[in-house]
């Protein structure tokens, strides 16, 4: 069996002193795309952020695997190198920094960790071009500052568009659906979609349904108060959108 | 102002700078040190630079010297001129609609300020520019001191035409020594003029850097100022806009960049004289290691300036905990219909900000880097002039690279 590009054993963690991820196990082997649903506050974000590495939080216990490779003690840079991508729920917006600039740092200063050389401008460009079409992320928008002023579905599809231009291994997207309307979500899930090549691998977190139609996921797991509680095919997403989470115990949200 | 009613103590400071203003035959200057002393905090445009405290010392006067070469940045297009310790050096021949000539004595509006004083009292031969109504200028001016520690007092006066478009950057270098530099810029703008000035302070970390820029603004001219402090240890500079013509408007903006054991002052007061002018006053402070930098900006409008138009902003970035950042905003308005207010705020990098760069794979210093000039980007990005732009976008990295 070839190694899981993600596996997460017993991992706990706490921000301020408080618990939030109560021993998360899970694996994703490679191409497939695992869904993640879970009430507001089951600590869903908190478990993006601990894979990408945020500083405030701390891993009390436990193991993360990132093709086969422990990444607790890796710095977010780092981890990005080594294939992870997080779409953010709350895009930041950094004044003064061009989009551009932004991206061909980010591009080349991946390519440079794994000891590959900088992309030059013309095939940047070409890039940038291309996952800008396929996104509907247009030259307007790339000459403004990053996220600055974007709408809610403008920054998502910024988002999904730095996914295709950085190639990662496992994708993380968290809550990519909230504040889209349905043109946008069906704009993202196209641009989702198209990255799904069998190798790469996914994690979708959401809070509803919704979204699963449009991204497919091999496996669903229910999320509450901080681990999983229950795993499924794309029917259990079906039944938690008809029952709710109530069955599922932890505090109402 | 408070006025001691006894004799003030005088340090060696004082003394020195009152012999020197004696044998340059300025006697009312002299007298003004005598009475005033060098200001203390509790003059209030001097509050968080108290002089009496800062400044030990004042060198011999500057001995002429002649050594001309390469402009401190390259500048395509520009016509450059250099003073020396005082001294105008002109390369070549100025171009048409620049007329380059010098004129004797101080060059700044007498004001109860002893820098002012001082400059007046002895700056010898100013340097004087006139852009002619209509032309375009790019003219770069290299202030340098040179030799051994000096105090020297040079001046700049500047016209610029109705209609005029002019570009000038002053930059002030020398010497590795205890120098004090009190240098003076009068700056007007004729109706419709459209002026970009920029000042560099690029000094020695033992020099003590003194510049006081005034500015008149006739109708419909538009100033953008750029005083950025990046080299002197103790560095002030003190801003007098005077929007004197309706429809006059004036970006007045600087930067402090302040490293462990500097001190670094911008102080502007804006005075709105007439109705329908407006100002937007932007200024930066990026401060690490044990320093501090401040930022005084006081508003006055005058009672007959109605629809006066004015923002005070200043935004410190703190880059370790021990600095200080300082801010003092004041509004002196005699009028009733105006839109005038003030803001500062003063922070760390953002945490979040950061983070959602390392996520993209940027290295930690590099995406440091990215934010601090996204910082300061404001104030750079209006410049217009390309090369002078980069040329300010790598004096910043220059100081981002040398570290503490
Ligand atoms: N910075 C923080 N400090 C303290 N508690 C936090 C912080 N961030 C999140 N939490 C708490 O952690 C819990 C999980 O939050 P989160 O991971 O955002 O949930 P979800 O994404 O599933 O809605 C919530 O109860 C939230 O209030
Ligand atoms: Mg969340």
């Amino acid at each position: 069996m070839t190694t899981p590009v993600l596996e997460i054993r017993n991992l706990h963690a706490r921000i301020e002193e408080r618990e939030i991820l109560k021993g998360v196990n899970l694996v994703i082997p490679q191409g497939e795309v695992h869904a993640i649903m879970g009430r507001n506050g089951s600590g869903k974000s908190t478990l993006s952020y601990v894979l990408a590495g945020k500083e405030d939080y701390e891993v009390t216990e436990g193991e993360i695997l990132l093709n086969g490779e422990n990444i607790l003690e890796m710095e977010p840079d780092e981890r990005a190198a080594a294939g992870l991508f997080l779409a953010f729920q709350y895009p930041i917006e950094i004044p003064g920094v061009a989009t551009m600039t932004f991206l061909k740092a980010a591009i080349n200063a991946q390519r440079k960790a794994r000891g590959e050389g900088e992309l030059s401008t013309p095939d940047f460009m070409r890039a940038v071009k291309e996952a800008g079409a396929q996104l509907n992320v247009d030259s307007a928008m790339l000459k403004r500052p990053l996220n600055v002023g974007f709408s809610g579905g403008e920054k998502k599809r910024a988002e999904i568009m730095q996914m295709a231009l950085l190639k990662p291994s496992l994708a993380v997207l968290d809550e990519t659906d909230s504040g889209l309307d349905i043109d946008a979500l069906q704009v993202v899930s196209k641009g989702v979609n198209a990255l799904r090549d069998g190798k790469r691998s996914m994690l979708v977190i959401t809070h509803y349904q919704r979204l699963l139609n449009h991204i497919v996921p091999d496996v669903v797991h229910v999320f509450s108060d901080g681990r999983i509680v229950e795993s499924g095919d794309k029917d259990l997403a079906l039944k938690l959108e008809a029952e709710g989470y109530a069955n599922y115990g932890g505090e109402a949200a | 102002m408070v006025r001691p009613n006894f004799p003030v103590r005088l340090g060696a400071a004082e003394e020195a700078l009152i012999a020197q203003l004696k044998s340059a035959g300025a006697d009312q200057a002299a007298e003004r040190v005598t009475v005033a002393g060098l200001p203390t905090r509790r003059v209030e445009s001097y509050h968080y630079t108290d002089l009496k405290t800062l400044l030990r010392a004042v060198p011999p006067m500057g001995q002429p010297a002649n050594q001309v070469d390469v402009p401190a940045l390259a500048i395509a297009g520009s016509y450059n001129l250099t003073l020396i310790n005082g001294a105008v050096f002109q390369q070549g021949e100025a171009p048409a609609g620049l007329k380059v000539g010098t004129v004797t004595g101080g060059v700044l509006t007498t004001r109860d300020d002893i820098l002012v004083h001082v400059n007046n009292g002895l700056a010898r031969e100013a340097l004087s520019l006139d852009v002619a109504s209509g032309a375009e200028q790019i003219v770069q001016i290299a202030r340098r001191i040179e030799g051994e520690a000096a105090h020297v007092a040079d001046a700049v006066k500047i016209f610029v035409g109705d209609g005029a478009k002019a570009t000038i950057v002053e930059t002030f270098t020398g010497s590795k020594a205890a120098h004090v530099g009190n240098h003076a810029t009068y700056l007007a703008l004729g109706k419709d003029a459209v002026v970009t000035h920029v000042t560099i302070d690029l000094s020695g970390r033992e020099t003590s850097h003194f510049a006081t820029n005034e500015y008149h603004l006739a109708d419909g001219a538009k100033l953008r100022t750029l005083i950025v402090h990046a080299g002197a240890g103790l560095s002030r500079t003190h801003l007098f806009p005077r929007l004197g013509g309706a429809g006059a408007h004036a970006d007045v903006t600087g930067l402090n960049l302040v490293s462990d054991g500097q001190h670094s002052d911008i102080t502007m007061e804006t005075s709105h004289a007439v109705a329908h002018t407006s100002s937007q006053p932007l200024f930066k402070s990026i401060t690490r290691g044990h320093s501090k930098a401040v930022v005084q900006g006081k508003l006055i409008v005058a009672r007959d300036a109605q629809k006066t138009d004015a923002k005070f902003m200043h935004q410190g970035l703190m880059l370790s905990d021990e600095a200080e950042v300082l801010s003092k905003p004041e509004l002196e308005i005699y009028a009733d219909d105006v839109v005038c207010g003030h803001g500062s705020t003063c922070g760390k990098l953002d945490e979040d900000s950061l983070f959602y760069l390392l996520s993209r794979g940027i290295p930690k210093a590099e995406a440091e880097t990215m934010l601090v000039r996204g910082f300061i980007a404001e104030l750079i990005d209006p410049i217009e002039d390309d090369a002078l732009n980069e040329a300010l976008q790598g004096i910043v990295d220059g100081w981002l690279l040398t570290g503490q």
